[in-house]
């Protein structure tokens, strides 16, 4: 059951103006301002909110940390306060855990500890280094904060990352191992370097005058994704003990599915036999057919062969049961391991508000692309169950199921 | 030399975000005081030893986390007056 949702995207913070944004067709892509360290480098990026370090950490440490993991804090912290748990208060600290997951690490910090290295010495490297960039620094921290003494681990599955997190806390809720889990992923990869890899190795759309139009998924002009930044958590909390302390929740998180391409490090099997065999294995194990599944949302990057090889997959997967589909990234772009955690929440908000958002410039879809696609307009539809689809570099597939009305169902009582 | 290796500390601690007002070379590094965890205590050596051409072995850190900034200025004083020992111990 999901009681709370932190978001922190380039659409704003918080969940319910990010799904209005993406109802809307909001754009949140930018062109960086001249001043930012990767202007010259990306024509459009997707650039979260500021957030004061010295909110989410003592003043001591605020100086020394990653963006990730302050954007990862932030998110939590919303997500939290959205579910009405206090650590210790409405939860066992005990049966509390946290899953963060992300791609980078803290590699800006990384960065700019090596500039000051070459040009003023060993003595310029800060002995904070690696409590502020390590990739489990965010969930360590979130831990710290709120004073989580469970289960905790840290996920880095490239783009696929924030949806593995999700998946993890059903497994742990389900295992009986906790109660209430803060789930999700963050990213702040808006980078020099990491920006000039992606530009070079001609993943990232390009020749688009107006950066809110140059995510475009599924659309026949597509080519390639805008880099994003951002975090998403999810509180995902046994039902039972939900309903005890009378949370509604939004949808239940009701299955899983993973499955590896074996394939190449960074392209996808274009037949998308990898991505097919997560979204089965996503509705085997929620216990659904394909014909009960009313909404899809994709992973949908815009870029050539992982949009068709995606729009492949469905098509497998659902056959003449077609589902709605639709991306967000045509107006969040592409946050990496952020990315699956926000579009859980996408798709949570969409069952649970009985809306489906629609891809924003899609304006002429690519017959490679054959789907049911949300466009223009946002769909009302009561959807009953939905999947949401994360791919990655590595050939990394997860799909997750959601249900909606979210049901008290009894689910594995914990280990005493 | 202690006075300005206590003025120096004090400003080094103020970048570092901590809480310096009314700091004096009575105030401790400990929780009493300034209360440094073992990542600032590191920085700090860091800083002083830039600064002053001193060294510090690891097995100075805990010492040096209990000490005032009084001292720890003398210390560093110490340390900044006796080349050879430095040298005896960069070899």
């Amino acid at each position: 059951m999901v009681t709370g949702i932190g978001l922190l995207t380039p659409l704003g913070a918080g969940a319910a103006g990010f799904f209005d944004a993406v109802c809307a067709g909001r754009s949140g892509l930018r062109r960086p301002a001249h001043t930012h360290p990767v202007a010259g480098i990306l024509d459009a990026a997707g650039f979260a909110p500021r957030v004061d370090p010295a909110t989410v950490l003592p003043p001591a440490e605020a100086r020394r940390v990653d963006r990730f993991v302050v954007l990862a804090m932030a998110a939590a912290d919303a997500a939290l306060a959205d579910a009405g748990v206090a650590v210790g208060r409405e939860v066992d600290p005990a049966r509390t855990a946290v899953v963060l997951a992300n791609a980078f690490g803290g590699l800006g910090m990384f960065e700019a500890e090596a500039l000051a290295r070459q040009s003023a010495g060993h003595t310029a490297v800060s002995p904070y280094l690696l409590a502020g960039m390590l990739p489990n620094m965010a969930t360590a921290r979130i831990a710290i904060r709120h004073g989580v003494r469970g289960y905790s681990s840290t996920i880095s599955t490239a783009c696929a990352s924030g949806a593995y997190a999700v998946a993890e806390a059903l497994r742990l809720v389900r295992d009986g191992l906790a109660d209430v889990v803060v789930c999700g992923g963050a990213e702040a990869p808006l980078l020099p370097t990491a920006a000039t890899t992606f530009r070079n190795s001609r993943a990232l759309a390009g020749g688009w005058a107006d950066p809110a139009e140059a995510s475009r998924p599924f659309d026949r002009r597509r080519n390639g994704f805008v880099l994003g930044e951002g975090a998403g958590v999810l509180v995902v909390e046994r039902a039972e003990h939900a309903a005890a302390r009378g949370r509604p929740g939004y949808a239940e998180v009701a299955g899983w599915g993973v499955a590896t391409d074996a394939y190449h490090p960074t392209a996808p099997r274009d037949d998308g036999t990898g991505a097919a065999a997560a979204m089965r294995l996503a509705l085997a194990d929620a216990g659904l057919a394909p014909a009960e599944v009313g909404y899809v949302n994709a992973h949908g990057t815009g870029t050539k062969l992982g949009d068709a090889a995606e729009a492949r997959a469905i098509r497998a997967v659902f056959g003449a049961h077609a589902p709605a589909v639709s991306s967000v990234k045509g107006v969040t772009g592409h946050p990496l391991a952020a990315a699956g955690a926000v579009e859980a929440a996408a798709t949570v908000l969409a069952l649970h508000r009985g809306v489906l958002p629609p891809t924003h410039n899609l304006d002429d879809p690519d017959p490679e692309c054959d789907l049911d696609h949300v466009r223009k307009a946002p769909r009302e539809v009561a959807a009953g169950a939905a999947l949401s689809n994360s791919f990655a570099f590595g050939g990394h597939n997860v799909s997750l199921a959601f249900t909606h009305p979210p049901s008290a169902a009894v689910e594995a009582p914990p280990r005493s | 030399m202690s006075a300005d290796v206590v003025a120096f500390t004090i400003e080094s601690l103020r970048q570092m975000n901590f809480d310096v007002d009314g700091a004096d070379g009575d105030t401790v590094f400990g929780p009493a005081g300034v209360d440094l965890d073992s990542l600032a205590v590191a920085e700090l050596a860091l800083r002083v030893e830039d600064a002053y051409g001193v060294k510090f072995g690891e097995e100075d850190m805990e010492r040096l986390a209990i000490m005032t900034l009084g001292e720890f200025a003398a210390d560093v004083s110490a340390r900044a007056s006796a080349p050879s020992a430095l040298d005896g111990a960069a070899k």
